[in-house]
C-alpha cells in the first residue's frame, strides 16, 4: 500500500553508496558517501555546517554522525553531485558493523537534522576550533566552510587534542588546512600520549588552549569533546575573559529518531536534536546538567 | 534465501497444508553431535533433509533462550543434541545442561509446546546411524505435530477459568494485636540502630493510598514510628538490601516469611554476606492483592520463622539464631492445583491461555525490577549483540522474555509472587514460576534456606533422570 | 477547546448500545472490556462486549491505538546488492475510541504535540486521521484519581469528538466536532433530544468528583520552583524506593517515548519501533558509556520534571493529566503528587522559590 502523500515518512532513509574511506585511526574511519538514486541527489538541499545525520546499517541499526565535509550547496547548475562526508569511531554495534563494510555497498541516511552553527555571525571576527578527539568531527564541516572562504573571516586556530599520536583525527588532511594563509593549526596530545618523535604540544586542552594565549576581543571559540573536556574549557575561557556568548558548542546525546519525538535527548525542555545540537555556552548555563 | 525470515506465519497446530514440510533446527555440539551427523554424511546414510544444524562447542553452552529463538524465527521443532554423559569435551557441560534442558521442557510443555516439537539426544561421533534414525523420528514427529502454531492472541477466545484456590491462610490478627507487632518491631528496630547493629532499617512506611504501604530507609533511632505493619506491607524488601548496603556495614530488613527465600538466596548467590544483614522477621496477618488475601498466604502459618535475627510478635521480641539447615519452608501450595489443571488440558489449549496472558506484557521490566533475584547489573534484555531477547512488545518477544527469565530463576525463585503483585496486566507469573519449582523439586529436590546448599541448576549428578533424551 | 454546537441527546442504555452497533459496521471500535480480570481497550467484535460504566479506568489508558507498543517504520530487502525500502501500510479504516476516559483523552492530545509538531510522524498522523474519539466522563473518581488537581476536569471536552455524561440511568450525549457529529449524524432510533438543562448538569459534576480527589493540588508557579532545585538534595530521598521499571511510563496516557532497532538480519528485515521509557538505565546511555542519568534518583527527577516542568511556555498545561495509574500501579508505591509537593516544600525551605 503507498503511502499517503501529504506526510512522508519521515524514517525512511535515503539510500547511500560508500564510494571510499579513509581511516584516521586504528578505530575512526572517515567515510565518503553519494546517492544510489539519482533523482534523490538531485532534490536534495545540502546542510549547514553543525548538522548531523541518521546513518543506517541495515541488519544492525541507526548511529548519529555529524555532517563532516564543507557543506554542500546546491548550486545552480546541480553539476556537482553531493557528496557527505561522516567521520565515526567504532564502539558499539551499528558502528563495528559499518566499519565492516567496503567500498560499493549501500547504506542509509537521514537528514540533515538540527540547528547548524551561525557561521555568516562570524564573519570579520578571529576563530578558534577546538576539538578533543572524535569531536574534531562535528567541527570539520564549519571549518573547511570557513578555510574555503577565509577572506570572510579573522585569524583561525585550529586546536587538535588527543589522548595520543595513534588517536588523532584528520593527520593527513591538516597540512592542507595549514596552507591557507591565516590558518594555525595547534596539535596536542595528552601528557603520556606523545611518541619520541612528536613535534606538537603536550598537555590536556584547556592548558594548552590558555598557553596559546589568544587574545578574547573580537574571538568566537567553537569547541567540541567529551563533557569533562567542556567542563575544565570553559573553566579555562571564563578565567581568561570569555564572555558565554563568544563560545559555540555542539552538544552529543544519545540519538534516536533525530525529530524530536522519541524523547532520548532532551536535556531539560530541550531536545538536542530538534533544538540543537549547536549551542552557545550562555545557553548551555540555562539547561539543566543532564548531559 | 531471501524469504523474509522475520514475517514467518505460523500457522495452527494441525492445520498443516498440503505438502507441508516442517522446519527444523538443531543445536548440536561440535565434538560429538556434529561430528556424528558428519559420519552419517560420510556414510552415505539418507534422512530427512529439514533439519538446520547450528553448530556450539557444547551442549553446555546451549542457553534455552536459543531454543526459543528458533522457534520465535520460525522453527516448527528443535532438536538438541550432545554428547553422552560422561563424555563430555569439557567433562561436564552437558551434565549441567541436562538438567537445563530437564526444566526448560518441563516448562515449554506447560505453557503450550507439544512436545512433539523439543527433542534432546546423546549422539556421539560415532554414532552415525543413530543420528540419522533420531532426526528421522523428529522430522516425523514434527510433521505430525504440524506448523508451530502461532505467536499472538487469541481472538475470540473466551478463555479458561482456572479452578478456586484453597487455602485459609494463617490466623486472622486484630487491629490491636497489629498495633502490638507494630509497636514490638519500632521497638526492635530503634533498638537495632541505637546499638549500632544495623546503620539502616528497610521497613515499610505509610503509603498514599488505603491500605497501601511504601518501602522506607530508617537511620535514625527516633524515626522508627514511621514503621507500620498490616496487610499492606507487599514489598520484598531483600531487593533493596544491595544497594543499602553502599558505604555500610549492615542493613536491616524487616521481613515476612516470604521475604526469607530470597535473603538466603541472595547469600547463596554471593551477592551479600550473611553478616551483613540483619533479618527483623515479624509475624505477618498476610497480605491483601487486590480486594482478597494474596495467593501465596493462603498456604502460609505467618509465623516468622527461626532463622530470622530478630524475631516480633504479639508477645515482644525475640532473638533467635536456630540451625539454619534444618529451616526448610514447608509450604504446601494454594496454586498446585491451578498448574495440574492447565495440565491436563491438550496443548492447544494451554498454548492459547498464555499467549492471551503474553499478549498484555507491556515489557514494563516490573517482573525484573521487583524481584530480589534479578540482580545482574546487564540483564540479557538489554544484551544487543546479539539481541537475544527481541525488543518488540508483541507475543514473540514477550514469549521470550517471560519464558527465559522464568528458566533463569528456576531453582533460585523464592516464590515470594512479588512479580505477579506488580505486573501492571496481572500475567499469571506465579504459576509458571510455581510450576519450574515444583519440576525442580520433584527431579532435584528441595533447597530450603541454607544458603550453603547450591541450588539445582549449579549441580549436577551423574545420575541425573534423562528419560526423555534420545 | 471551544464546545462545537453539534447535536446533544439523551440515549438509554439500550440506545447507547445500538449505536454502538452501527458505528461496528463501517468502523474498528475499541472499547474497554475485561480479560482475565483485567480491564483494558480491545477493539470489539460485538457491542455487548464494551464496558460503558459511570466510572472506573482500564488498566492503562488507549494510547496504544494511535501509538502502537510495536510497530515497524520501514521494511528493507536486500536483493542483489541493492537495498530496497518499503513503507509500512497507512490505516484505511475509521477507527472509534470508545468510552474514553477525559484524563486518558487528553493524554492523547499531548501525545499529537509530540507527533504532529515540527517533523509530522506519518504513521500517527495516519492513524490520528482515521481515529474518532468517544469520551465517556466520570461521575466518581477512583482512589488514585488527581485530574482536578492538574487543571484537568472529569467532565472535560479537550480530545473528544463525542462526549458521554452519565445522567441518572441515562446518557447524556453530545457531539463537540465535526468528526463526533458524523459518528452520530441525526441521532438514532427514537433517541431524545437533550435540553439545556440537561447541559448545565457537568459543572456539578465535576465538582463532586473534585471533591473526592485528596491529592494535590499542584500549582502552576511550582515548576520553576521544581526546575530552580535541580540539584536539591531531596530528589535522592524521593526516589529512594524507586525500583527501575517503566509501570508508571507504559500505564501513562501522555507518556510517549519510544527506542528504535532493527529487527531482522543480512537479508531483509524492520526498522521498528518500541515504547521505551527514561526510568530506564540504558535510555540515556551513550555507546562511549557516558550516562547522563547514570543514577536512579536522576531518572526519577527527569520523570517528574518532564511531566510537570520543563514547559516551552508557563501556561501550557501540565503533561500529566492526573489519571493516577502510574500512583495506583507503582511497585514501590510511589506517589508523583506528593513527590511533587514534597519536593517542592524541601525547596523552598532552603530558598529555592520562583518568586525569589
Amino acid at each position: 500500500m503507498p503511502l499517503a502523500d501529504a506526510v512522508p515518512n519521515p524514517y525512511h532513509p535515503s539510500l547511500m553508496r560508500i564510494q571510499d574511506y579513509t581511516d584516521e585511526t586504528a578505530d575512526v574511519r572517515t567515510l565518503k558517501l553519494q546517492f544510489v538514486d539519482d533523482a534523490e541527489a538531485g532534490e536534495f538541499t545540502g546542510w549547514e555546517p553543525g548538522q548531523f545525520g541518521q546513518f543506517t546499517v541495515f541488519g544492525a541499526g541507526e548511529s548519529v554522525f555529524a555532517l563532516a565535509n564543507a557543506p554542500w550547496r546546491p548550486n545552480g547548475d546541480r553539476d556537482l553531485a553531493p557528496t557527505i562526508e561522516c567521520t565515526f569511531r567504532m564502539v558499539g554495534k551499528v558502528t563495528s558493523a559499518l566499519r565492516a563494510m567496503s567500498k560499493g555497498q549501500v547504506i542509509g541516511f537521514r537528514g540533515p537534522y538540527g540547528n547548524h552553527f551561525p557561521v555568516d555571525d562570524w564573519k570579520g571576527r578571529h576563530l578558534v576550533f577546538i576539538g578533543g578527539g572524535i569531536g574534531m568531527a562535528a567541527l570539520r564541516s564549519a571549518m573547511l566552510d570557513v578555510i574555503n572562504r577565509k577572506s570572510e573571516f579573522g585569524d583561525i586556530v585550529i586546536l587538535n587534542g588527543a589522548r595520543s599520536v595513534a588517536d588523532m583525527v584528520y593527520s593527513d588532511e591538516m597540512p592542507s588546512w595549514e596552507q591557507v594563509d591565516g590558518v594555525e593549526v595547534v596539535r596536542t596530545v595528552d601528557p603520556g600520549g606523545e611518541t619520541e618523535d612528536w613535534d606538537g604540544q603536550v598537555g590536556l586542552l584547556p592548558n594548552v588552549f590558555e598557553g596559546l594565549g589568544l587574545d578574547p576581543e573580537n574571538r568566537i571559540v567553537i569547541a567540541c569533546g567529551p563533557p569533562i573536556m567542556l567542563h575544565y574549557l570553559f573553566l579555562s575561557l571564563g578565567k581568561v575573559g570569555y564572555s558565554p556568548e563568544q563560545v559555540v558548542t555542539t552538544l552529543e546525546n544519545k540519538m534516536k529518531c533525530g525529530i524530536g519525538h522519541c524523547g532520548r535527548c532532551y536535556v531539560g525542555p530541550f531536545s538536542v536534536c530538534r533544538d540543537g545540537p549547536v549551542v552557545t555556552w550562555a545557553e548551555l548555563n540555562q539547561l539543566p546538567e543532564d548531559y | 534465501m531471501t524469504e523474509a525470515i522475520v514475517t514467518v506465519k505460523h500457522g495452527q497446530a494441525g492445520s498443516a497444508p498440503e505438502g507441508w514440510r516442517p522446519h527444523i533446527v538443531a543445536l548440536v555440539c561440535n565434538w560429538c553431535s556434529y561430528a556424528g551427523a558428519d559420519m552419517a554424511g560420510t556414510t552415505r546414510l539418507e534422512y530427512p533433509a529439514n533439519v538446520r544444524m547450528l553448530r556450539f562447542p557444547c551442549t553446555g553452552r546451549m542457553s534455552p533462550l536459543m531454543i526459543l529463538r528458533a522457534f520465535e524465527q520460525g522453527a516448527d521443532g528443535v532438536l538438541v543434541s550432545g554428547c553422552h554423559p560422561g563424555d563430555c569435551h569439557y567433562v561436564q557441560g552437558n551434565l549441567v545442561a541436562r538438567r537445563r534442558f530437564t526444566i526448560f521442557r518441563s516448562l515449554m510443555d506447560f505453557i503450550g509446546i507439544d512436545l512433539k516439537r523439543l527433542h534432546f539426544a546423546w549422539v556421539s561421533a560415532a554414532e552415525g546411524h543413530k543420528w540419522a534414525k533420531v532426526v528421522g523420528e523428529v522430522t516425523a514427529a514434527v510433521q505430525e505435530a504440524g506448523p508451530l502454531p502461532a505467536f499472538e492472541h487469541p481472538e475470540g477466545w473466551d478463555g479458561l477459568d482456572l479452578p478456586a484456590m484453597a487455602g485459609s491462610g494463617p490466623q486472622e490478627l486484630e487491629q490491636k494485636q497489629l498495633d502490638a507487632i507494630c509497636g514490638n518491631l519500632r521497638k526492635a528496630a530503634s533498638e537495632v540502630l541505637s546499638t549500632g547493629r544495623a546503620s539502616v532499617v528497610v521497613g515499610y512506611g505509610q503509603g498514599t493510598l488505603a491500605g497501601q504501604t511504601r518501602p522506607v530507609f530508617i537511620t535514625d533511632a527516633d524515626a522508627c514510628d514511621t514503621l507500620v505493619w498490616g496487610q499492606g506491607c507487599r514489598n520484598n524488601l531483600s531487593t533493596y538490601v544491595a544497594s543499602e548496603l553502599e558505604g555500610r556495614e549492615r542493613v536491616a530488613v524487616v521481613a515476612k516469611t516470604c521475604d526469607l527465600g530470597a535473603i538466603s538466596g541472595l547469600i547463596r548467590e554471593g551477592q551479600i554476606r550473611r553478616d551483613q544483614v540483619l533479618v527483623i522477621g515479624v509475624q505477618c496477618p498476610g497480605v491483601i492483592d487486590g480486594s482478597a488475601l494474596a495467593t501465596k498466604c493462603l498456604s502460609c502459618s505467618g509465623d516468622p520463622h527461626p532463622i530470622c535475627d530478630l524475631v516480633v510478635t504479639v508477645d515482644g521480641v525475640q532473638e533467635s539464631c536456630e540451625d539454619p539447615s534444618r529451616a526448610a519452608l514447608d509450604t504446601p501450595d494454594a496454586r498446585d492445583e491451578q498448574i495440574a489443571y492447565l495440565e491436563s488440558l491438550p496443548h492447544g489449549e494451554r498454548w492459547k491461555y498464555w499467549q492471551r496472558q503474553f499478549a498484555r506484557c507491556l515489557r514494563c521490566y516490573a517482573c525484573r525490577a521487583a524481584c530480589p533475584m534479578c540482580y545482574c547489573s546487564s540483564c540479557i534484555a538489554e544484551k544487543h549483540r546479539p539481541q537475544w531477547v527481541p525488543t518488540s512488545i508483541d507475543n514473540p518477544g514477550n514469549s521470550t522474555w517471560n519464558i527465559i527469565r522464568a528458566v533463569h530463576l528456576a531453582g533460585r525463585c523464592s516464590g515470594c509472587d512479588e512479580c505477579a503483585r506488580v505486573c501492571p496486566a496481572d500475567i499469571r507469573l506465579d504459576l509458571i514460576n510455581r510450576k519450574l519449582a515444583l519440576e525442580v523439586e520433584k527431579q532435584y529436590g528441595k533447597v530450603g534456606l541454607d544458603p550453603e546448599e547450591k541450588s539445582a541448576l549449579v549441580d549436577f549428578r551423574m545420575e541425573d533422570s534423562e528419560e526423555f533424551i534420545l | 477547546m471551544k464546545s462545537v454546537k453539534g447535536s446533544s441527546w439523551k440515549l438509554t442504555e439500550a440506545q447507547l448500545r445500538e449505536w454502538l452497533r452501527g458505528l461496528l459496521e463501517e468502523n474498528h471500535v475499541v472499547a474497554p472490556v475485561e480479560e482475565d480480570g483485567v480491564v483494558l481497550f480491545r477493539r470489539i467484535a460485538s457491542a455487548d462486549d464494551a464496558i460503558v460504566e459511570a466510572s472506573g479506568k482500564t488498566r492503562w489508558s488507549p494510547k496504544e491505538f494511535l501509538f502502537p507498543r510495536t510497530e515497524a517504520l520501514y521494511r528493507y530487502t536486500f536483493a542483489g546488492g541493492a537495498v530496497q525500502i518499503e513503507d509500512p501500510p497507512v490505516p484505511e479504516k475509521h477507527q472509534v475510541l470508545f468510552a474514553v476516559r477525559s484524563c486518558d483523552a487528553s493524554g492523547l492530545v499531548r501525545l499529537d504535540e509530540i507527533f504532529l509538531s515540527g517533523t509530522k510522524d506519518l504513521l500517527y498522523a495516519a492513524r490520528r486521521e482515521n481515529t474518532s474519539v468517544v469520551t465517556a466522563a466520570c461521575a466518581a473518581a477512583d482512589p488514585e484519581c488527581f485530574c482536578t488537581a492538574v487543571g484537568y476536569s472529569p467532565v472535560g471536552e479537550e480530545g473528544s469528538d463525542v462526549q458521554l455524561v452519565p445522567l441518572d440511568g441515562v446518557w447524556l450525549l453530545r457531539a463537540l466536532t465535526d468528526k463526533g457529529q458524523a459518528l452520530v449524524g441525526d441521532g438514532g432510533e427514537g433517541w431524545k433530544k437533550a435540553t439545556a438543562a440537561d447541559g448545565k448538569t457537568l459543572p456539578a459534576i465535576e465538582k463532586k468528583v473534585a471533591g473526592q480527589i485528596d491529592r494535590g493540588p499542584v500549582n502552576q508557579e511550582w515548576s520553576q520552583v521544581l526546575e530552580d532545585g535541580f540539584e536539591h538534595g531531596a530528589w535522592d530521598r524521593l526516589a529512594q524506593h524507586c525500583l527501575g521499571c517503566s509501570v508508571c511510563a507504559y500505564v501513562c496516557p501522555s507518556c510517549s517515548c519510544f527506542d528504535m532497532n532493527h529487527q531482522g538480519n543480512a537479508w531483509c528485515g524492520e526498522q521498528c519501533r518500541s515504547w521505551d521509557a527514561c526510568t530506564f538505565p540504558l535510555f540515556t546511555h551513550h555507546a562511549s558509556g557516558h550516562n547522563p542519568r547514570a543514577t536512579k534518583q536522576q531518572r526519577y527527577r527527569q520523570r517528574v520534571l518532564h511531566k510537570f516542568a520543563f514547559r516551552e511556555e508557563g501556561d501550557q498545561p501540565f503533561r500529566c493529566v492526573g489519571c493516577g495509574r502510574c500512583v495506583a500501579q507503582c511497585p514501590a508505591g510511589l506517589d508523583i503528587v506528593n513527590t511533587v509537593a514534597a519536593a517542592v516544600e524541601a525547596m523552598r525551605e532552603e530558598g529555592v522559590d520562583a518568586a525569589g
